[in-house]
Formats: C-alpha cells, structure tokens, sequence
C-alpha cells in the first residue's frame, strides 16, 4: 500500500501548482527556509527560497498546506487549484531568523558553531565611518577598540583575542589592512618610526548599506575560509532588492563633533607658580646637600627673579588652538524593488566628516548596485558593485615626535600662535623645550593627503541542476587605487634647511577572486536534512607601489608636487603579488532539527609558502543537541528552548609579507651604481600557522523566548605562529620570519537579550554582552622578546612565556616619599641604580572583562535607546603623561647670568596632586627642575584602562501615515554619540593605541592620539 | 544529473590540477633570490656593491657607529627627546638592552654576511668575462671590508689592547643560516682573523680599476693602499708596533694620499675624494647619511633635535690648544642656549644634501699611527710634523708620557666625531680616568644577542 501511494505521487502528473511567499507577520520579511507542506502527504513539500518563495507541484486539486518554521507559529492554509499565495506567519520570539554562514545560510537553530549576528537596526545611523565601530559593544567576544579619533582611522579589532579579523563583504574577502603608506611619524633624520597613524580600507564600506554582519567566531564556524580565518572572520551582508513597490530611503543626519576630554592644561600663571615652587624646592635642597647637584647648577639659577618673558601677560590654550568643534554630515539615498524576476537595490551616499583637529577631514562618497534576476528556474544570476571614492586630509598624529597633538601637549601657554607681524610665532623663543614645531604651523603646513578609489564589484550565476542540486559561481575583483602625498612646506622645522619637502605615492591593487560551489540538499526520510557543499576557489592579488621624494620648492608658489622640487630625493618601485587556492566541503546532518551534525575542510595552497609546504588543510567538526525538543522536556518549563552545541577546528593564517620563505636581494647603490644587497634570511620551511579551538556553547530561550541567548566557552591555540623571530645578529639580521610559538586564549562569554515588556504600544528591550578573556604565552622559541612601540626607544612591551601576549615592560614605581617627595622605583637588580635593566613586566593591555549594554524603549511613536561599553582589568602605557607631568623637570635652559628661560614642557593640572610639603601622601613627586620627576619607561606611565562609555544616547520619533500614497515612514532623531566615559585614565580616552589598528604587539600606548570626539546630531529616515 | 555533475568535476579537476603549481608561482618583481645570484660576472658585481652598500648602513658607517662611539667618550653628548636610551649613551652608563648598541652590533654582522657570501662564491662563478683581475680584486675587497667590520667590532666589544684576553668577538667567516650562533672568540684569535683576511686582501687588491686600463678605482672603494692602511690601524691596536710603522710608511710613502693645507683643514670634510681621504664611504643626495641630522640638524635646532652634540669638554680641551686649526670645525658659539654649554660639530654640514662623506680611514691618522709606532722620542718629528700643519706649535715632549699622552690629544684633535676616541681611551688603559669609575672599556653584548644565543655569548664583566 505504501509502494502505491509513493508510485502515484511520483508517476502521476503533478497537475497544481501553488507558488507564493513566505513572510514575517510583523516585519514583512521574507522568510528563507520556512517548511512548506502538504497537510493530507506530509512527505510532499518544498522550503522557501532565499528571497522567501517557494514553488510546490501537488496531485490534489485542493488540499491544505502546513506552513512551519522554527520560532513561529505552524500555519495552515486551504487551496485550491493553482495558485498565488502570500504567507505570514506569526514570530513566537525572533529565535530563528536565518543568518549568513559562510558559503552559505543556515537556520539560527541548526548552527553548531560559534556566531555572532546583528542586523541593520542595531546599528544604523551612527556617526561612524568604519563599520566594526558601529557593532562596537554589541556582540560578545569581539573587542573593538579606537585607536585614534582621526577620521577613517583603523579599529583595533580582535576577535577571541586573535586581532585582524577576515572581513568577507557578500562573499567576497575584502583588503582592509591599511593600504596608505604615509609615515606620520618621523625621528630627527626623517626616517619613518613607528607604525603611525593606521587608516582602514574596510572604511570604503558604506555602513548604511549594510544588511547584516555575522562574526564567525570559533573554528568550526570560520575554518570554511581555512587560509584566512585564524583571527576569526566577519562576514558582511549587503541589502538587496525585494519583489514589490520600490521602496525609496532618504537617511540624512548632521552634528557636530567635540573633544571629549580635552587635557586641561595650567595657565600662565598657573605654570609660574609651578616653576616657582620648583625653583624653591631646589634651593631648598641645595641648601640641604649640595652634592646631589651636578656642576652645571648654579644657585642664582634658583633665586634670580624669572626673566620677563614669563610675566608678558600672553595666554595660549594649546587645547583651544588645535581642535575646533567639527560638523560631521552623511546623507544616503536608496532605492529597492523590483518584480518576481528582477529585483535591485542602488544607494548612494556621501559622508563628510571633519576632523575635530584642525584642517583635518575625511570625505566619502559610495555607490552601490546590487541586482539579482531569475532568468528560468533553474537559472539566475545577479551583480553587486560597489565604487567608493574618498579624500582623507590627514593630520600627523599618533605616535609622533612632530604631530599637532604631540607639539601642543606641553606647548607653553605664553606662546602666542603668531606674532604680532601675522608670522607663527618660532617655538624656539618661548619657555617649553619640548615642541618640535608651533603645534599650528605644523598642522597647517605639513599637508599629507591620502585619496583612494576602490571598487567591489562581483557577478554570480546559480544554477539548479536539479532543484536539490544548484551550483554558484561568482568572479568577483576588489580594486584599489590610492594615492598618498605628503608635503612639508619651507616653514616647517623638518624641511626648513631643506626650502619644503614632499612625497607622491601611488599604490594600485587588484584582487580577483573566483569561487565555485555546488550544493546539494536532501532529506533523509521525514525531518532529517542533509546538505552538503563542496567547492573551488581560485584568488590572486597584485599589487604595484610607485613613490618619489623630492626637496626644494619655489617659495611662495604654493606647488607642492615632487615635479616642482629642485631635487628629486628618492625613487621607489615595485610589484609583489600573491596567489591562493583553495579547495572546501561541508556537509551537514540534521535530524529532526534536534541533532546536528557538521563537518568541513579546507585545502589551501599559498603562494606564500615554499612549494614543500604550499598545501595546508584545514577540518573542523561540530554537533549540536536541541535538548528542549525531547519529549522528556517539559513543556511549560521556564527554560523553553536549550541547546547545547561544541566544536572543533583548525584555521590558517598566511598573513606574512610575499616571498617570506626565500633569501632575497634587493636593489642598492653605492656611489651611484646599482647593485644588490641582502635584504632577508629565510626559513625554506616556513608553513601555515594553525590556529585550533575548542568551543562548547548553550544557546537558550526563557519564557518562550521572552529571554534569549549565547554562552560560550573556549580555549583556542595559535600554534606554529607566524611572526618575526629573534635570531642572533652574528648571523647579519635581527629576526627571521617562521613558525614558532604557541599562545593560548581561553575565554567565557555571556550574551543575553531580554523582552522586559512586549505590548502593541510599548516594549522596552534590554541586551546585554560580557566576556572574559585570558591570554598566555605558552612557547616560544627565545625566551623574551623585547618589542618597542618605536624604533629607536627603549622596549615597550615584552613577549614572554606564561604571560599575556604585549605585556607592558618597564621599571616599577612605588609612589613618593612622602618625607622628601623624591619618585621612588624599584631597584629591580639591586645595582642601587634606577634604568632599563630594572625594568619588569608592570601591566597589560588586553582586559580581563569586556562588553556592552544597550537598551531600547518604544513607546508609541517615540524610541529611545542607550548603548554603553565597558572593559576592566586593561592598563594604558601613558607614554606621553611624561610630557605633561614632569613638575618642571627635565631640559630647561638658562642664559650666562643663569636667566631661565626655558623648561620642559608646560604641566596639566593632574601636577595639582602633587608632593609639596613633608607628609603628603600622593603619587606624584615634587615640583623640581633639577631632580628627575619621572622615568618614561616605568609604572608611573602605566594607567588603568578600566573604563565604562556610554557610546550612545538617541531619541527618535516615528510618524507612519495610514494612508501611504505620499510616503511611508518618517522618523526624525536626535543621538549623542560617545556621550561619557566613566575612567580614572588621565590622558585624552583610556580607549587608545597610538601604533594604530594593526599592532596588537605593541597596543595600549597612548603617545599623543588624536582624541575621540563626542558627537550631537540630528537626523531622519525618510521611506516613500 | 548525474553526467553534469560529471562534466563539472572534469572541467573544475583538469583546470584545476594543470594550473595549480604555475598559478601558486608568483615571483617578486624587486628582489632577487639567492639562487639566482653569483651565477655570472654581473650578479657578482651586483654583490659588490651590496656589500658596499651595508657598509652605508646608518647604524654602521652611515653615522651611528661612529657617533655613539664618540657620544661615549669624552668628546660627546646627547640631545634628544629624553630618549632613555640616547641619555644612557650621552652619561656613559650603557645597558645590555641600548638600542643603539644593538642596532650597530647587527649592522656590522650584516657586512659581514654579505661579504661572506662573496667570499663563498667568487671562485665558484664560471663565467668567461670575468677576468682573473677583477674577481682577485673583488675578493679582495669582501676579505678587506670582511677584516675591517670584525675589527669594527672587536674594537668596541673587545679586549683589542689585551692580546691574551678571551673577550674578543664571534669571528663569522662562513654563510650563516638563521638558526646560527657563535660564542665569543679570542682577542688573539679576533686578530688571527683580522690579519689573516687583511693580509690576503692586501695581495690581491690593487689602486687600479682592474675594470679598466690606467684609472684609479677611487677613494670610495676598498684599494691596496686602503687596505695596508688598515693593516696598519689593526697592527697599532694588536701592540705590533713594527708591523704598524712598516704599513703606515708603505701608505705614507706612496703618496696615495697628501695632508692638505692646514689652514684649509674644513675643506676635506667639505668635499669628497679629498688628497687626505684615502678610503671614504660616498653618499649622495639620493642616498643620504645620517650624519648632518644627528649633529647639526638645522640652523637654530634646539638642544631636542640634534641626537649627538660635542660636550663642553671638547670646548675645554681645544682651548689649551693655541692656533689650533681642527676648533673651528666645532660651534659652541652660534647655538641655540638650549644646547650650552655643549656645542656641534662642523664636520658634517650641509644641511640641504645631507650627503656627507664617511671617512673609513685618512692621512693623518697614517701619521699618527707612525708616530706612536716610531715612539718616543723618534715619533716626535711626525707628531709636530702634523701639529705645524694644524696651526699649532709643537707640543713640549720630554719623555714617554707626555709622549702618548701628546699622541692621544693629537688624535683626539684630529679624530673626533669620527668613531676613534672611545677605543683610543681603551688602548691608553684610560677609560676609567677620563670617563670615571665604572665606566667600562667595552661596551655590552647586546641582551637580544645573549638570549638569541642561548647564553652562548658570554656578557663583558661588570654589565
């Protein structure tokens, strides 16, 4: 009998034929995956489509189709003959929405890795050019930091602690290292030190165009992009058109941008007091014992009234010359439709954010087409292209000694900013030694400028062979083009002797990339699904990099191109290139939704990697066990929806320069004839690095999903870590690049989103993310690798075993001594002397904790929302708190009659804590301009990070017409951005790296950052 | 179905495996490997002047060997940021983990691999336009360059005036791989080496472009006459004082090179090729030295911006010295107050081109060599010989000790800022007593170096 049943339903000819679409009640959205199925046959059904459509071939004439999908509401509609229908169904809790994987989507409920999903509505309209800061805070085990305030700068991103995360944006993997080669810190030769300054190419991705971003967080979830995936991957979903009315989207916000903490800098008279007292303390001591002062000291020095040019009555606030309350403005312009057939989906947007230092800005413009259509049943295809074009007017800030911030922390309140002929007044003449230039004149005339073109672009076509069996190709290519100049005009300290100085570069990329993937999906008698993906890849990236130096310029011509230059300085060109290739499988078994199963791999061959060691392969493996659809669970239980999920997998990274694996040379000169020299040692073994993890996880839902959410556990390994090792210099380099090292991350995270009330006028939402983070060095090949955030000062940071990875180096301060006031540090080795060989580990930058909060009330048409961030247990190495500290210490200058003229640097009012009679209790030493204050590279520079940030307050109001034939929606808000910072951090914003985005080595310095800036804007959304 | 599954797997495999390998090949467009050097008589000249070239290292004869060395003497002293590891020099209280000192250490060794590597291979290259000539004289040249770098080295992280001594440094004269490492050699065996690989170069070198017919190779190359001047420099440092004055007369004698005017004494640091230059290290405004921004930087520079300023003790010393010429070339005038009482340097001006000439070795140190190999009181005539030509009268000399000591303030007055004085000091056995107690006559081994090596470098006593 049932042989029978089954011959007929497949022998007979199918004669209705019922399409239609599958939609979310509330929202309208489509829903991808929604089980489809004929009620009298249940083994006759389909699932919804990507766009939420579905096609079903029936027997019966009329019949009753059950329409489920987990987290709503089962529905049943009639039919009758064929048919259209328009299906919604009812969310029970938005439990499971179908979320992007990689080279795929999968339901929320089936997935047994490790990711993080948030959608457009948790982070549209924010003020912010780099889309990772706008999911700051919000998705748990990914901390984000701002590493400087500069517009477009770079975020520091780490995922689980592995830093510099894949961005993958519709499938393609993006370049989002910096591709700017501008030095924005120089030493005395004007040689480049230190990373600088970092600006992100993942900045060219206009947020607003954003659907969704998933982060693919262990192994299991991110080894499918195995090569690249070690630090975890994030993967970008752009918006896309839908069947319908064209939807048209006006967004348009401005504001204006402060400081948030500007440093708050003594007043003339403030900072002669301070001389005074330091002067007094001086003598006082002299008097007391004359040795400890060298031959230099003279007591006149001490005593002889301060020259006039402390009393001329000018007072400066460096803080209000160099930073201006800045406009910041974006407006984007959408449209999305389409028919059945041919849907799209084109934006355009301009941003314009001015920098809140002075002259600096950062312009953008996007346009994007995304176009789908179905040319059969079989067949479709579709496009994306994305084209952005962007002017960054950079600042040399950040890790500087002759920035704008550098220069003007410190910069002697009696210095005028011009003199009274209209000249920059020449820092030279006035009382702070420790400027480089006029912090104004440095801003406006050194002018370094970075403009990039870049385009996405990728078109795919699918094809079902049967309708279980499809395969998509997409040829996509990512292609920048960048040009990075930099001028220093004649006035500038740098190019003064040189009559102005210049540098032209031009950096052209291509990436193409080309994937081939077939999918196959079956269903294993009724409720068991089983698909598996398997596919090709094939990438290459070629780069070219041209630059020319040049010196001399015609005074006052204003030409600032190398071709003006009176002598061409430098040349440099070239080329490198990589290529990849990868071959990838998943299969995954669900059976009745309550026990999953996944496997993958992934083979990658890089040419990276020396032909023996090209191949790395890359497995993972998950299970997942809904436990709540047990019969034994109890159905009206608190807890209605638990499932228990581990994992296990190996990443990859190849993320070392080209051709690391051959001993090169390069081209040198001498005496005008080119030749070679060597430029490496290298290791011929040099191999994948593997980074493995563990990853156990619950996902759970309380009072039918009224409470829901994550908590995860893991412990990750990156093991055979590519890095630069330390070599002996007897072999004629310092380091070599290869595989050595372990460092173990383990980590626990909670993630929970509560429904505190759902009614139809009011609901009030509460989300909340923790993680805690722990990293250790378990191996290395030296035992401790000294690094300095700067090339040529005293190490900074160590990598040692059994400690977290960039640990803090330095001398340890004890406090003062209360009787004398004298700083007290510790004497590490006992040689009664205080310097770098008492140096110990004194503090990390990575926190212990981290997290967000975020709350959101609707009450009729009103919305309003706080987000907040937190992070605990990080220090900050305030490296430049050494400038504004120093009670009057260190270089100071003085005429034959032993005038002085000059001291140090001018002091914030933290000095106001500061020693000044016996028996004060306090961590900062007395005023002196002779007995050392401060040891730059020791405790005293180690702050905590600790810090809470309420990142964003908004309200907004909504107004939805019933009748729509003029427009559709309208809501009008009000936001401040980075509103407070809860800290005990003395600098600008305890949230800082001064190496830029992609040191996580040397992260936690402050050297001067451009600051964060709070933001105040007002904007709408306007849908017609 | 089952055939277009078929048909793409057939496609996707033969694509995929015929192209696999060239496509995962990608080759630089700027360097060239190692396997594709010294096959021929062009890659070997290439290498030529890539050994050349990281002679112009800046942590090596580009400006900061030579500038530490002095900001670590008497004659110097420090500017800068407040930059601990700068001050650390400036005081004479360096530390096994100074930047600097490591950065010099590594960039000496890597002239050394990149001679090695010549060395390794000269003979090797079967290639008929190479002729016998020019591969003896670029061999000649990396074993030269190769003995200089390693005195270089032992000069400051050795015991060069103790011949029985074990502190000597890691004599490297193979191709080392990354995984390498090497204790400490020997003073005796440093100089075993030194000797050995100058006295080979010496044979093998010549004055002429071998290249060409009748043209000097010039004084920015390693020549005979350089290389015996060397060996004259190593000989007075190993206490073999005949051998010092066979070679400093060979040089003298040959007139390879003049003592200029005195009174023009600023225009061999203002030119390049000078008649007192007898091997100098050329740069050009392409190729910049470090050696103006250091020590001079800009007109009115504060005290902050230049790295290396001359100490005040200088202004002292060349204040008991009458008519002598060499003051001028120091400013303690025309600074900024910032930097009194301390003052600049003059040998490196030029702010505009910064192109400033190294000078590995020149006439007058020949001279002096002589003289103090001559000794007392036969080294007279030379040593006032040079002190005429300076501007200044003849020193009063009447036994061994004011002597040497007449020596060494000549050679300071002479030599500074140019990398001599602090191994000066230890040749006289006077570090302690210029410099102070605890001021050690050999500067520290690099930490990086020892933990690099396993513990195999033993540390100098005392750091």
């Amino acid at each position: 009998m049932a042989l029978m049943i089954w011959l007929t339903a497949i022998s007979a000819d199918a004669q209705t034929v019922i399409t239609g679409v599958v939609r979310d009640a509330d929202s309208k959205e489509t829903l991808v995956g929604a089980n489809v199925r004929l009620k009298s046959d249940p083994t006759v059904g389909t699932s919804s489509d990507i766009d939420g459509s579905f096609t079903l071939s029936v027997t019966p004439v009329s019949d009753v189709l059950i329409i489920s999908f987990v987290g709503y509401t089962d529905r049943e509609v009639s039919f009758s003959g064929s048919t259209t229908l328009d299906i919604e169904l009812t969310n029970e809790r938005e439990l499971d929405e179908v979320i992007v994987v990689g080279y795929g989507t999968q339901k929320k409920s089936d997935i047994t890795g490790s990711i993080s999903s948030t959608r457009n509505e948790d982070f549209r309209d924010q003020p912010i050019s780099n889309v990772a800061g706008s999911i700051q805070g919000k998705v748990s085990g990914i901390d984000i930091r701002n590493a400087s305030g500069t517009p477009g700068a770079g975020l520091l991103v780490s995922v689980r602690g592995q830093f510099n995360p894949l961005y993958v944006v519709d499938g393609i993997p993006m370049i989002s290292e910096s591709n700017s080669s501008i030095s924005t810190s120089f030493d005395l030769q004007g040689n480049s030190v230190g990373a600088g300054q970092n600006i992100s190419s993942i900045a060219d991705i206009n947020p607003d165009d954003i659907e969704s971003i998933e982060i693919l967080k262990d192994a299991s979830a991110a080894s499918i992009y195995g090569a690249r995936a070690a630090n975890g991957v994030i993967l970008i979903t752009t918006k896309r058109g839908k069947a319908g009315k064209t939807k048209f989207n006006l967004n348009y916000y401005t504001g204006i941008q402060q400081v948030s903490r500007p440093l708050d800098f003594l007043s003339s008279e403030e900072l002669v007091d301070l001389i005074e007292e330091a002067r007094q303390n001086d003598y006082n001591a002299w008097l007391a014992d004359p040795t400890i002062f060298g031959e230099d000291y003279d007591p006149a020095l001490s005593t002889n009234p301060l020259p006039d040019s402390w009393y001329t009555g000018v007072e400066t606030n460096w803080m209000d010359e160099i930073f201006r309350t800045a406009p910041i403005n974006n407006v984007e312009f959408s449209a999305s439709g389409g028919n059945e057939k041919t849907k799209f989906y084109i934006s355009n947007a301009y941003f314009d954010q001015q920098g809140i230092v002075i002259e600096s800005y950062y312009k953008r413009f996007n346009s994007r087409i995304n176009l789908d259509h179905q040319v059969s049943d079989k067949l479709k295809f579709g496009e994306n292209i994305s084209l952005t074009v962007s002017n960054n007017r950079r600042s040399l800030n950040d890790n500087v000694y002759t920035g704008t911030v550098t220069n003007a922390i410190g910069s002697s309140p009696l210095m005028p900013v011009y003199e009274e002929d209209g000249s920059y007044a020449n820092f030279e003449d006035y009382q702070s030694s420790w400027l480089s230039d006029n912090p104004v004149l440095s801003t406006i005339e050194i002018v370094p400028f970075t403009k990039t073109t870049r385009m996405l672009a990728s078109v795919f076509a699918e094809y079902a062979i049967r309708p279980n069996l499809r395969f998509r190709s997409t040829w996509s290519a990512d292609v920048t083009g960048l040009t990075d100049d930099i001028y220093f005009s004649p006035l500038t300290t740098d190019a003064e002797a040189v009559g102005g100085k210049a540098t032209n570069s031009v950096f052209n990329q291509k990436v193409w990339l080309g994937e081939n993937i077939l999918t196959y999906d079956t269903q294993i008698g009724a409720g068991n699904f089983f698909t598996l993906m398997g596919g090709f890849n094939l990438q290459q990236s070629m780069g070219d990099f041209v630059s020319i130096s040049g010196q001399g310029f015609p005074i006052g011509s204003g030409l600032q191109d190398v071709s003006s230059a009176a002598i061409v300085t430098g040349g440099e060109s070239f080329s490198s290139g990589y290529a990849l290739v990868s071959f990838l499988g998943r299969a995954n078994y669900a059976i009745q939704s309550k026990y999953l199963f996944s496997l993958s791999a992934r083979v990658d061959g890089s040419s990276r990697f020396s032909p023996n060691n090209r191949y790395g392969f890359f497995p993972a493996g998950s299970i997942g066990w809904h436990i709540s659809d047990e019969a034994f669970w109890p159905s009206n239980f608190l807890i209605s929806s638990l499932k228990i999920r581990t994992s296990y997998g190996i990443t990859g990274d190849q993320e070392i320069g080209d051709f690391q694996y051959i001993s090169f040379w390069s081209p040198v000169n001498y005496n005008g004839q080119s030749g070679l020299g060597p430029r490496n040692l290298a290791d011929a073994d040099l191999r994948w690095q593997a980074n493995k993890m563990f990853n156990v996880g619950i996902d759970y839902a309380l009072w039918k999903g009224r409470v829901n959410g994550s908590i995860e556990f893991y412990q990750g390994n990156k093991t055979d870590l590519l890095s630069d090792d330390v070599i002996s210099g007897i072999t004629g380099f310092s380091s070599v690049t290869r595989n050595f090292g372990n460092i173990q991350t383990t980590g626990f995270e909670f993630s929970g989103q509560g429904y505190i009330v759902d009614k139809k006028d009011f609901d009030w939402t509460l989300g909340i993310n923790v993680s805690w983070i722990h990293s250790e060095i378990i191996d290395l090949s030296t035992d401790s690798i000294l690094l300095s955030a700067y090339t040529d000062l005293t190490a900074t940071h160590i990598l040692v075993e059994g400690q977290p990875y960039g640990a803090f180096w330095g001398v340890p301060y004890e406090g003062v001594d209360p009787e004398t006031g004298d700083p007290i540090y510790t004497d590490t080795n006992g040689d009664g002397e205080i310097d770098d060989s008492d140096a110990q580990i004194i503090g990390k930058s990575i926190p212990d904790w981290f997290g967000g909060w975020n709350t959101r009330v609707r009450y009729k048409q009103w919305d309003a929302q706080i987000a907040a961030t937190f992070t605990w247990g990080n220090d900050v190495y305030n490296m430049i708190r050494s400038t504004y500290q120093t009670g009057g210490w260190s270089d100071y200058g003085w005429d034959e009659e032993y005038n002085l003229y000059q001291v140090y640097a001018n002091n914030t009012h933290v000095i106001d804590d500061r020693w000044q009679q016996p028996g004060d209790e306090t961590d900062i030493p007395r005023a002196s301009l002779f007995n050392y204050n401060f040891y730059q590279n020791s405790g005293q520079a180690i702050e905590d990070g600790s810090h809470m940030r309420i990142r964003e307050i908004s309200v907004g109001y909504t107004i939805k017409p019933a009748d729509t034939r003029y427009f559709e929606s309208l809501r009008l808000y009000l936001q401040v951005q980075n509103a407070f910072v809860f800290t005990n951090y003395t600098g600008f914003d305890p949230e800082v790296s001064s190496t830029g985005g992609d040191n996580p080595q040397t992260a936690g310095v402050d050297y001067a950052a451009y600051p964060q800036a709070r933001t105040f804007m007002f904007g709408f959304n306007f849908g017609f | 179905m089952k055939n277009s599954i078929a048909i793409i797997c057939f496609v996707s495999l033969t694509g995929i495996l015929s192209s696999c390998d060239s496509f995962l090949s990608q080759n630089s467009t700027i360097d060239v490997a190692d396997s594709d050097m010294f096959t021929d008589a062009a890659s070997l000249e290439s290498a030529r002047i890539g050994l050349y070239n990281s002679l112009q290292n800046q942590y090596y004869y580009g400006g900061y060997y030579q500038l530490v060395l002095d900001a670590y003497s008497d004659n110097g002293a420090t500017g800068g940021y407040d930059n601990l590891d700068l001050d650390e020099l400036g005081l004479k209280e360096a530390s096994a983990d100074n930047i600097y000192i490591q950065n010099v250490w590594t960039a000496i060794y890597n002239t050394i691999y990149a001679a090695n590597q010549i060395i390794a291979n000269v003979d090797l290259i079967e290639d008929e336009t190479l002729s016998d000539a020019v591969r003896n004289d670029i061999k000649g040249e990396a074993l030269a360059i190769r003995g200089m770098a390693h005195f270089d080295l032992l000069k400051i992280f050795g015991e060069h005036w103790d011949a029985t001594s074990m502190y000597g440094i890691p004599v490297v004269t193979e191709v080392l791989d990354a995984t390498a490492t090497r204790g400490r050699n020997t003073v005796a065996e440093t100089f075993t080496a030194i000797l050995d690989d100058l006295l080979a170069a010496e044979a093998l070198l010549s004055d002429t472009d071998p290249r060409y017919e009748d043209v000097m190779k010039g004084k920015q190359f390693m020549t005979k006459t350089a290389c015996t001047a060397l060996l004259a420099r190593v000989y007075r440092a190993n206490m073999n004082m005949p051998m010092a004055l066979e070679k400093a007369t060979a040089v003298i004698s040959s007139g390879y090179a003049t003592v200029a005017d005195g009174a023009l004494v600023g225009e061999i640091y203002a030119t390049k090729f000078s008649d007192e230059s007898i091997f100098e290290l050329a740069f050009n405004a392409q190729d910049k030295s470090a050696f103006n921004s250091l020590t001079y930087a800009r007109e009115d520079a504060l005290r902050s911006e230049v790295n290396f300023l001359a100490a005040n003790d200088l202004k002292t010393f060349f204040e008991d010295r009458t008519g002598d010429v060499r003051a001028d070339l120091l400013d303690f005038e025309s600074n900024d107050v910032s930097i009194e009482p301390d003052g600049r340097t003059q040998k490196y001006r030029g702010e505009v081109f910064q192109d400033n000439s190294a000078y590995i070795i020149r006439i007058s140190e020949l001279l002096l060599i002589q003289a103090e190999a001559q000794g007392f009181p036969a080294g007279n005539t030379a040593l006032w010989d040079l002190q005429a030509n300076r501007g200044m009268d003849a020193s009063i000399i009447d036994n061994e000790d004011q002597f040497y000591s007449a020596i060494m303030a000549e050679r300071r007055a002479e030599l500074n800022f140019e990398g001599d004085r602090y191994a000066d000091l230890a040749h006289f056995g006077k570090v302690a007593e210029v410099l102070g107690d605890g001021v050690l006559p050999c500067l520290p081994i690099p930490n990086r170096e020892i933990g690099a090596s396993g513990g195999l470098i033993e540390q100098y006593p005392g750091y």
